[in-house]
């Protein structure tokens, strides 16, 4: 599903819809079979720079469209919808399949898993198609891989920009990363920092 | 061993986390003895080195093995941080068959595929010795692939001498490099041990700073040859020793230099360069105190005053910022007395029980729990300056600075 946006965009602030970018953690964003490692990161930036390639695009190796891109976002978010803007004379992905909280997904992954929802793309260089997600599938995402396994026929798949339309939630998805068993609870274990002089802590 | 406050990236410790696979050839050409003692011990011994440095520079890192000669490829162990487990692994492989290389990285990407932490990322060490069958362009395709999964290879090239087989490893690894991540190593054959010459080559000191300290520490010690080790402990026999005498030394040094910078900044002085002076941490140095913990700046405060006397009384340079960034450590042991002292200091601790040394030294290191011990004992008060003099010297090795407190401990008795 894609649908134009058919106003002009000066009065309507369209970037305020587009600004899930500034929830992704860039640092943790990848690419698979980018011909410039780490170049990935350069696509996610503000709506009305969608089609500025000052800072380098997102380019696949010589001869091999697929593209996989890994972002991961500092809260969990609801997406709406995604925009992607590709590059000229068939470089433009085709095709896009989304994967969410999923990590570590290769090609022989992508190719073989399902989905949770795929679309197929124009060729979108000024970023103005919309393709929107199925909403209740994309509520509390705190990766999302996208797959970009054909073009239209380049050599190469080119993407200039990412856009994500949505929300932020406070809410984060990681697992707990600080777990101490105890099989007998020692309370010189539980000081507060104010207590670190020597006493022990408080027990309620 | 505890290290805080260190900046790691600079230090031994690799902030990337790595996922390696080392594919051994065990087939029939590893017999020959063009290496010392054959073939095949020489690319062991690489390979328990490869495995130590990687295990060692970062506790996260994972490593695995398997043979690709024999009756099959054949995984001897999954990619685990048990340096022991694969240690273990490789006694009683038996020699035979040819090598094939190809399905041997295929299973070694597999094996890393099914990593238990993704974050890693995915390295292949090929161990080529003996002929290669494949074609130049079947190996370029399997690197393409490598190089789309984003999986970086190093090929190390020993034993059998084919034309070919140089020009293909070489094209494998130029369609899987990307950005410098992988290397290929040709090793002919002569009296130097495989291991040594592997130790100065970028598939130890890896892509960055990461066991750049190891394998520079390594060198020096296998360069000098057997009088030459640092700490007369051969690293090659037993890293982890050799290993927690240079941390100790590297560590009293840069507590030593961040005091003393320390102090030339209390006393607005301009920084004199010191030439002589080793300046490993330098760097980190600077950066330590702003990145220490907040135990650990105290720890600084508290050690200045005494560290000031023991600098005074033991160096003829004051050492502050240097502009060498030299990492010959027994230069600069020569040079300093007082290095000198903690190196034998550390080489007594070193040659305790290891691991009670450890153990004893992340308890004593532990201040809160040591404060608490203090707490309990009747008489003492933890908040006693004297006191926290010696909780601070407990955390260092510095023998100047033991002497004082055992000055002040007799004033404690009461």
């Amino acid at each position: 599903m894609a649908c134009m946006h058919d106003h002009s965009c000066e009065d309507h602030d369209c970037s305020s819809d587009w600004s899930l970018y500034k929830h992704i953690d860039l640092s943790k964003v990848s690419a698979l079979n980018e011909a410039v490692p780490g170049s990935v990161k350069s696509v996610f930036k503000a709506w009305e720079h969608r089609l500025n390639s000052s800072e380098g695009q997102l380019e696949s190796n010589e001869g091999d469209p697929e593209l996989i891109v890994f972002i991961s976002f500092t809260s969990d978010v609801k997406i709406k919808g995604i925009s992607i803007v590709g590059g000229a004379d068939g470089t433009s992905p085709s095709k896009m399949r989304a994967f969410i909280n999923r990590d570590g997904i290769d090609f022989s992954d992508a190719q073989s898993m399902q989905p949770i929802q795929e679309w197929d793309l124009a060729e979108n260089l000024q970023g103005v198609l919309e393709y929107q997600t199925r909403y209740s599938r994309f509520q509390g995402v705190g990766n999302l891989t996208l797959h970009f396994p054909e073009n239209f026929g380049g050599d190469t798949t080119q993407i200039h920009y990412i856009g994500l339309k949505g929300e932020a939630t406070q809410l984060k998805r990681d697992a707990v990363a600080n777990i101490v068993y105890e099989l007998i609870p020692n309370p010189s274990d539980h000081k507060t920092r104010a207590e670190s002089g020597g006493e022990f802590a408080n027990l309620e | 061993m505890v290290l805080e406050g260190f900046d790691f990236t600079d230090f031994l410790f690799d902030l990337i986390y790595q996922a390696t696979m080392i594919c051994i050839d065990n087939s029939e050409w590893m017999r020959n003895g063009d290496y010392s003692p054959n073939r095949f011990q020489a690319q062991a011994d690489a390979v328990n080195l490869i495995c130590g440095a990687k295990t060692q520079s970062n506790p996260e890192n994972t490593v695995g093995v398997l043979t690709m000669a024999g009756k099959g490829v054949r995984v001897l162990v999954t990619p685990t941080s048990d340096l022991g487990k694969i240690l273990a692994c490789m006694h009683g492989l038996e020699i035979g068959g040819e090598m094939n290389l190809a399905a041997g990285i295929q299973v070694a990407q597999l094996a890393l595929k099914h990593r238990q932490n993704k974050k890693q990322q995915q390295r292949i060490i090929v161990f080529g010795g003996g002929p290669v069958k494949y074609d130049k362009k079947v190996l370029e395709m399997i690197g393409r692939k490598l190089k789309k999964n984003n999986v970086a290879l190093d090929v190390v090239d020993f034993g059998e001498e084919e034309d070919a087989k140089s020009e293909k490893l070489e094209a494998l690894v130029a369609a899987v490099n990307s950005n410098d991540s992988s290397h290929i190593v040709h090793v002919p054959p002569g009296s130097n041990a495989l291991s040594d010459v592997l130790i100065s080559t970028p598939i130890f000191t890896g892509d960055g700073e990461g066991g750049s300290g190891f394998a520079a520490a390594a060198a020096a010690a296998a360069a000098g040859g057997v009088s030459g080790f640092d700490f007369g402990v051969d690293p090659n026999l037993d890293p982890e020793l050799a290993l927690a005498l240079r941390v100790s030394m590297e560590e009293e040094r840069a507590r030593q230099e961040a005091a003393a910078k320390k102090a030339a900044e209390d006393a607005s002085k301009g920084g004199e360069q010191s030439t002589s002076q080793d300046a490993t941490m330098t760097e980190n140095v600077a950066a330590a105190p702003s990145d220490a913990e907040n135990k650990t700046n105290d720890l600084m405060d508290d050690e200045n005053a005494l560290l000031q006397q023991a600098l005074a009384m033991s160096m003829d340079d004051p050492a502050t910022t240097a502009a060498t960034r030299d990492t010959d450590m027994s230069e600069a042991a020569a040079d300093d007395q007082d290095l000198a002292l903690a190196l034998q200091l550390s080489v007594q601790d070193g040659a305790k029980d290891q691991s009670s040394q450890t153990d004893m030294s992340n308890l004593l290191a532990d201040q809160s729990f040591v404060s608490s011990i203090l707490a309990s004992l009747p008489g003492v008060d933890p908040n006693d300056p004297s006191v926290k003099d010696l909780l601070a010297s407990m955390q260092s090795q510095s023998e100047p600075e033991q002497k004082n407190n055992e000055d002040k401990a007799p004033k404690e008795d009461k």
